[in-house]
């Protein structure tokens, strides 16, 4: 039956195409009257019929050479039965390139071409059907996506509604805990601080009692020949005392230690002199060592000062005596003490629900300020991560957060952006993602990502290209691309044709 | 196609250390930004070219002995002596066919041969001798007359002066700056005791009378001081060894009453060239210069050492025929009227008489300078064509738009390029491939997982008459699993270091190593390389481009291979280095021709160059940038290029780096369209720019422009055809066409193409206006789009928004055009011509159009149609000059356009064999264009149309 219709139909147009010029489709057929001045169909000068398709334009339009090249801007239709009518610019006629699956745009000899129409119709049938499949599968998903996405984000709004409303109470019960925690704090702090003074003195008046005993080990050290009379002579022969580094201690050198003295004695040394030496000073066995190491100086270089400085500064740490230990508060701060623990863990976890309200408000805010499609379809790719790996590169989309590559062979990862935003055509944005702002190129621009999508019944990164440098091109199916498939009817063929 | 950082900042990262890392770091980045000036070495740090510019203008030490002179029919050769060393040379005068001259002078008993291109090489034959005169001695004076010029040679001081008409035209050695660097044994104790003398002398400095001893003392026992960079020159960290001692050769060249000099190129300069005197002298060195500087006289990838000289009543040529480095400085005089009594007759109302003079060195080589006397343009172009050739008709497909980016990156790429030209309906002809499409830089050899089919992928772009070109660099990696590396290191084909074993360098694959393109055997084993079997994955419709052969090499002294380094001939790379790129590009002809035993012709594309490239690939400007300047200087250099016979060239369009805005690509389309050579090509770092890819209003405009550009094709072929005759530059400087209006002379941003289009690129951004220049009194021009008409001999501010070329056709001129847009050149082989005839006031015209298959050698068998248009009397007349047996065409003629008429004709008819037909037309009497319809016409036929 279907066959018969089918054969009908090319009768009758076989016949209507001998009658109309070539390249003029059936819609436009009526313009074309045979033995009749032509009208230039949309720049309207009239020429003689002889004029149309003799291979010369004559209309600003082009429409007087609809089967021929002679106009650069005419179109030809090329009936191709089998498939569906199209339209070709007019310089592809007689271009030796068979453009028409039905080859009737080459009719000048320079090419012989076959007929493709029913081939191409079928396979394109064929695509068509398996793409109406495709999207029949991938719209069934898409459906729960979009039900998963509304519900979401009905949750999300929900959730945050409710807690800005608890956002208030919370923070004021914090508030008013704060104000109590204040007002114990206050004699508690007081109260350590002058148990902390009292400690700090006593620790001073033991250090400087320390420091005379130093002094007057020192001393004796010093005191080479024993006459209780540090003098220049004894200080010369510590080369800590060379002042302009030139390997002697002159008399100079020494006496300036000695506060310009020739000699001080113990009390002298512990009142003037250690102070100003005891950095410099260094015991007879360490004093040894620095001489050993000293060639090695004049090669180092900065690292190498760096770590010498560092073991410099380290040593007083080691050389310190251990700590004393501060004495326990007496019972009274103690107890203020415990007071205001009490309060301040009641504080603390005030703060933390708080805060914690707030981090929830951030991340639902960030949910929904982001455009998850007319449907919330895209909202099931969120916090989901593609990969898809060439022969370099291994390349990662974290939908709505990223995207980035890394070396197959191992090796740092790269962003390649970060989600910017929709960038399809104006008409259909949700065709294309751009991830924008990755890591900046040597010399160039910052890497970003146009991630092209289309329908398909799985969540898939299925291509990644470097178009320019650094501009990089991802393709990705999804069922949240799919369509809701036209129904299916018989009429089709009969409008193509 | 591109240089590369590498370079540029190699002895940065690894010379220096430790400490000041960071700043080093910088230096490198700056170098991003500009050319890095210390890579390449001035006059300073070249030892010949310091002292050939020490010399100051005197009395020469050489005298010719007018006792030794031998007469030839066509030549006289003496001896001349350089009196202080006693050094002999032999001096001959050669009077060539067609008012040219030949002057050589060599050592005569040289300790070592010097290198002269072979004839073949650079001279396509020995040149016709033409009798020579001897017209006897007066004084120190010999005269020898040739046709209506005339050469006087003085004995002594040498010097030499060309006439002629009794005018003075050429001045050789008038200055005395003739130095001959003779071969001769290393010194015993050589450079080092003279380095320790100057070293005294610095020390004594005030002690004069032991200096002047010294210098008179000198003077006895040599006349040429030793110095120190003549044995062993250092620059940055590499040492040259020179073991033949110094070699170079230098000579003063004046043009009496000339103001304007114009040529060898490759400079990035003005197509006047300028006075040297605080620049460096314009260098000739084939160098790969990583983004180059505008407005410098420093040396670029290719060199011609041919100079035009011309004014109001004549152009001269002097054509310097060595392979060496070379310097030309240049400097701007006043003529020495006691001598040339004649000049003041040509220069009225001035009271000094101009002179250019001219000094030129090279490092090595002989004296052997060609003088072209002209007198006009077009008569120096057919001379220097004489002597070096033409440029063989192009296939019609290569002078159409080529699409060129470093890299597509795969098939997918490839393909889905072509489909968006035709999607854009924007016709192009030839898709390329840069170093990327190769696998690991191994030329002849495909990246097998971005390019697993090259076959079909050529199949498909040949299925729409498209082409590809890939790119073949000189350059072979060192991996012996590389077959055609492995070959020629076996067979013994590679250049060598100084110590002979094969010279190892850098280039894009890394450690690599070079043909000896030199040796006709290294050409033909190369050539063979392009075979089918050889490249496997080439297909017919694949041609080639070599690139940084001039050769580039990344780690040697200026980027390029060391002096000192020896051809398998036994030549240093110093005595041979400008011709070494030219012979890559021929052996890569050879072997494209050879595919199909010569019948088809192809296509090649090169960066180096020298005088004979012409006749074997076509030349673009490198390594140019994104910028308006670049587009502006792209005119001088291509105009330069043409000047020296190079006509088939052009610059990257949209600049090579950097991201030009949509503004600027669109302009630079424009321009590219309608120069010789048009090929977009962008930089791999740059953002795509295919010409589909910009906003809407732009792509309508460069669409229009490359449709432009395949309207004119069969004009551009009919012109190339001329010029494989005559060798005419196809792309003209003004003064080429109106040699004697002297405002013409320093224009160099209007331009014709042939005789009857001329062009005014818009080149400034935001440009809404253009200022043209109409030469030509009483000439007549029209606006190719609305024609509106402009007189000659004025400039003109005229409206150029974005979608305007400016563009003229001549008034007297007829032009042939194709006006049916197609996908490709091939497709419109077929397609009807539209003839337009542009009167002069006279209401006549001229023109003439070449067709033959558009693609073969068959035309040299005479297998094309030539045919002469002319309008006179109301008619225009198709007189087809050349039929060849059995070619035959199915072109026809569609409409004719006759543009200037005053009135509408009341009947046009057509006449052909004794029938008359009357044909429609149309006439507006605004702009005065009458449009007739459809004649029809086989275009290879001979008819009349007349308006009554």
């Amino acid at each position: 039956m279907f066959y018969k219709l089918l054969l009908i139909l090319s009768l009758s147009f076989f016949a209507q195409a001998a009658e109309r010029p070539r390249g003029v489709s059936s819609a436009k057929a009526s313009f074309y009257q045979p033995g009749k001045d032509f009208k230039c169909l949309t720049s309207g000068e009239t020429v003689p019929w002889e004029f149309v398709n003799d291979d010369y334009c004559d209309c600003k339009d082009g429409t007087d050479e609809p089967g021929t090249s002679a106009c650069a801007n005419g179109f030809f239709f090329c009936e191709n039965r089998g498939h569906r009518g199209s339209y070709i610019i007019s310089s592809r006629v007689n271009d030796g390139i068979c453009d028409c699956c039905d080859g009737s745009d080459e009719f000048d000899e320079k090419i012989k071409c076959g007929n493709t129409c029913d081939e191409i119709g079928r396979k394109e049938r064929e695509e068509r059907e398996a793409f109406r499949q495709l999207q029949e599968q991938g719209y069934k998903i898409k459906q729960e996506y979009m039900q998963q996405g509304k519900r979401a984000k009905d949750e999300k709004r929900a959730r945050l509604s409710e807690l800005e409303k608890q956002m208030a109470e919370l923070t004021a019960a914090r508030d008013e805990i704060q104000t109590r925690k204040d007002e114990v704090e206050a004699p508690e702090t007081e109260a350590k601080e002058r148990h902390q003074k009292a400690w700090e003195e006593l620790k001073a008046a033991r250090q400087a009692e320390k420091d005379r005993v130093k002094a007057a080990h020192a001393f004796a050290e010093l005191d080479a020949n024993r006459d209780n009379v540090v003098d220049y002579p004894e200080m010369q022969k510590h080369l800590e005392f060379d002042i302009d580094s030139d390997g002697t201690v002159s008399v100079e050198e020494a006496r300036e230690y000695l506060d310009d003295s020739d000699g001080v004695d113990l009390a002298k040394f512990q009142d003037k002199i250690w102070t100003n030496i005891k950095d410099i000073y260094k015991p007879p066995a360490e004093a040894q060592e620095t001489k050993e190491a000293l060639p090695d100086e004049d090669v180092a270089t900065g690292s190498q000062d760096e770590e010498d400085r560092g073991e410099d500064s380290a040593k007083p740490k080691e050389a310190g005596e251990e700590e004393e230990k501060m004495p326990p508060y007496d019972e009274e701060t103690q107890k203020l003490i415990e007071a205001a623990d009490v309060v301040r863990k009641e504080y603390d976890e005030a703060a933390d629900k708080v805060k914690d309200a707030e981090n929830e408000v951030n991340g639902l805010k960030k949910y929904l300020e982001v455009d998850y499609g007319p449907d919330e379809e895209f909202s099931a790719l969120r916090d989901q991560c593609f990969e898809l790996t060439d022969r370099e590169y291994t390349y990662k989309l974290c939908a709505f957060d990223k995207s980035s590559q890394r070396p197959k062979a191992g090796g740092i990862e790269t962003s390649l952006g970060k989600w910017g935003h929709w960038y399809g055509p104006e008409e259909d944005k949700y065709d294309a993602m751009k991830y924008e702002n990755g890591q900046s190129c040597w010399n160039g621009p910052s890497r970003s990502t146009h991630v092209n999508l289309h329908c398909g019944v799985e969540n898939k990164l299925t291509g990644a290209s470097e178009p320019s440098r650094c501009e990089y091109q991802f393709e990705f199916t999804t069922p949240a691309r799919c369509k809701q498939p036209e129904p299916v009817t018989g009429q089709h063929q009969h409008t193509e044709l | 196609m591109r240089s590369r950082m590498v370079a540029a900042s190699d002895t940065v990262f690894f010379s220096g250390h430790t400490m000041k890392v960071a700043g080093f770091f910088l230096l490198g980045l700056a170098s991003v930004f500009s050319v890095q000036r210390d890579n390449f070495r001035t006059c300073d740090n070249v030892g010949f070219c310091k002292r050939h510019r020490a010399l100051e203008p005197g009395t020469s030490s050489y005298a010719a002995s007018a006792s030794s002179m031998k007469l030839n029919p066509t030549s006289v050769s003496l001896d001349v002596l350089e009196k202080k060393s006693d050094v002999k040379f032999t001096l001959t005068i050669f009077g060539l066919k067609d008012n040219t001259f030949r002057i050589r002078l060599e050592e005569k008993d040289a300790m070592r041969k010097r290198y002269e291109p072979p004839v073949g090489d650079v001279l396509i034959k020995v040149p016709e001798g033409e009798e020579l005169k001897y017209n006897g001695q007066s004084g120190n004076q010999l005269t020898f007359n040739k046709g209506t010029s005339r050469v006087v040679l003085t004995t002594e001081p040498l010097r030499i002066d060309v006439y002629s008409d009794d005018d003075p035209v050429i001045s050789i050695n008038s200055q005395g700056l003739l130095k001959f660097e003779h071969t001769r044994p290393k010194p015993e104790a050589p450079p080092a005791e003279n380095q320790d003398e100057e070293n005294k002398e610095e020390a004594q400095e005030g002690e004069e009378e032991q200096q002047k001893e010294e210098e008179v003392k000198e003077e006895e026992v040599k006349a040429e001081p030793e110095e120190p960079d003549m044995w062993e020159e250092t620059f940055k960290s590499h040492t040259d060894s020179k073991p033949f001692g110094p070699t170079s050769i230098g000579v003063d060249i004046s043009f009496p009453g000339v103001e304007h000099v114009y040529g060898i190129p490759e400079h990035a300069d003005s197509l006047a060239l300028k006075t040297t005197k605080t620049t460096d002298p314009y260098r000739l060195y084939n160098l790969d210069v990583f983004e180059y500087d505008l407005y410098n006289p420093m040396a670029l990838y290719g060199a011609v050492p041919l100079m035009l000289a011309h004014n109001e009543k004549r152009t001269v040529g002097v054509f310097w025929l060595n392979a060496a480095e070379t310097w030309v400085d240049i400097s701007s005089n006043v003529a020495d009227k006691s001598i040339f009594s004649n000049l003041a007759d040509f220069v009225t109302g001035n009271n000094e008489i101009p002179q250019t003079d001219t000094h030129w060195f090279s490092e090595s080589g002989v004296i052997d300078v060609f003088l072209m006397l002209g007198p006009g343009p077009k008569d120096v172009f057919r001379q220097y064509a004489a002597l070096t050739g033409t440029t063989p008709l192009p296939p019609l497909f290569s002078i159409s738009y080529h699409q060129c980016r470093w890299n597509y990156n795969d098939q997918d790429d490839v393909r889905t390029v072509d489909e968006n030209f035709d999607k854009f309906d924007i016709p192009y002809d030839v898709i390329w491939l840069d170093i990327e499409h190769t696998d690991g830089k191994r030329y002849f050899t495909w990246d097998a997982a971005k390019f697993p089919n090259s076959i079909e992928m050529l199949r498909n772009i040949s299925s729409k008459g498209r082409k590809m070109v890939t790119i073949v660099d000189p350059h072979l990696k060192r991996d012996d699993n590389y077959k055609v590396f492995a070959e020629a290191r076996d067979k013994g084909l590679l250049i060598k270091n100084k110590d002979g074993g094969d010279f190892d360098g850098w280039c894009w694959p890394g450690s690599s190593g070079w043909p000896d393109f030199l040796e006709k055997h290294v050409r033909d084993w190369w050539a063979d390389k392009f075979s089918a079997s050889e490249y496997v994955g080439s297909a017919p419709n694949l041609y080639v481009w070599n690139d940084m052969n001039e050769p580039s090499v990344f780690n040697a002294p200026e980027i390029t291979v060391n002096r000192d380094i020896k051809h398998l001939g036994g030549w240093e790379n110093r005595e041979v280095h400008n011709i070494y790129g030219m012979y890559v590009h021929e052996a890569t002809m050879d072997g494209l021709l050879k595919r199909t035993n010569y019948q088809e012709r192809a296509f090649v594309l090169t960066r180096a160059f020298f005088a004979g490239t012409q006749r074997t690939a076509a030349v673009w400007t490198g390594d140019n940038m994104g910028e308006w300047s670049h587009l502006k200087i792209s005119n001088p250099m291509i105009m330069s290029l043409n000047l020296v016979g190079i006509t088939f060239s052009g610059a990257d369009v949209g600049g090579f780096f950097r991201n030009p805005d949509n503004e600027l690509v669109t302009r630079w389309y424009q321009a590219g369209a309608f120069q010789p050579f048009f090929r977009a090509h962008a930089h791999l770092d740059t953002k795509r720019r295919e010409p589909y890819l910009l906003p809407d209003e732009n792509v309508k405009v460069i669409r229009e422009a490359i449709r432009a550009r395949y309207t004119y094709l069969p004009y551009w072929y009919t012109e190339f055809f001329t010029s494989e005759k005559d060798g005419a530059a196809v792309m003209r400087p003004l003064w080429v066409e109106f040699p004697k209006e002297k405002a013409t002379f320093g224009i160099d941003d209007n331009y014709m193409i042939g005789s009857a289009l001329l062009v005014r690129p818009v080149t400034d951004q935001g440009a809404t206006n253009a200022n043209v220049y109409f030469p030509g009194a009483g000439e007549v021009w029209y606006d190719v789009e609305t024609y509106q008409t402009y007189k000659g001999q004025q400039e003109v501010n005229v409206q150029a928004p974005l979608s305007k070329i400016p563009v003229y056709q001549k008034g007297g001129t007829i032009i042939p055009r194709k006006m049916r847009p197609r996908r490709s050149s091939t497709l419109m082989f077929d397609d009807p011509f539209t003839l337009v005839v542009a009167l002069d006031p006279k209401q006549e015209a001229n023109g003439q159009l070449f067709i033959d298959d558009y693609r073969t050698f068959k035309y040299r068998d005479g297998a094309y149609g030539f045919i002469k248009y002319s309008f006179t009397s109301h008619k225009l007349h198709s007189n087809v000059e050349h039929q060849g047996s059995g070619f035959t065409t199915k072109e026809w003629l569609e409409r004719v356009i006759v543009v200037g008429l005053p009135h509408e004709p009341r009947k046009v008819t057509l006449h052909q064999s004794g029938q008359t037909k009357e044909l429609i037309f149309t006439y507006d009497s605004t702009t005065h264009v009458l449009i007739i319809r459809k004649p029809g016409v086989n275009i290879l036929q001979n008819w009349t149309i007349s308006l009554h």
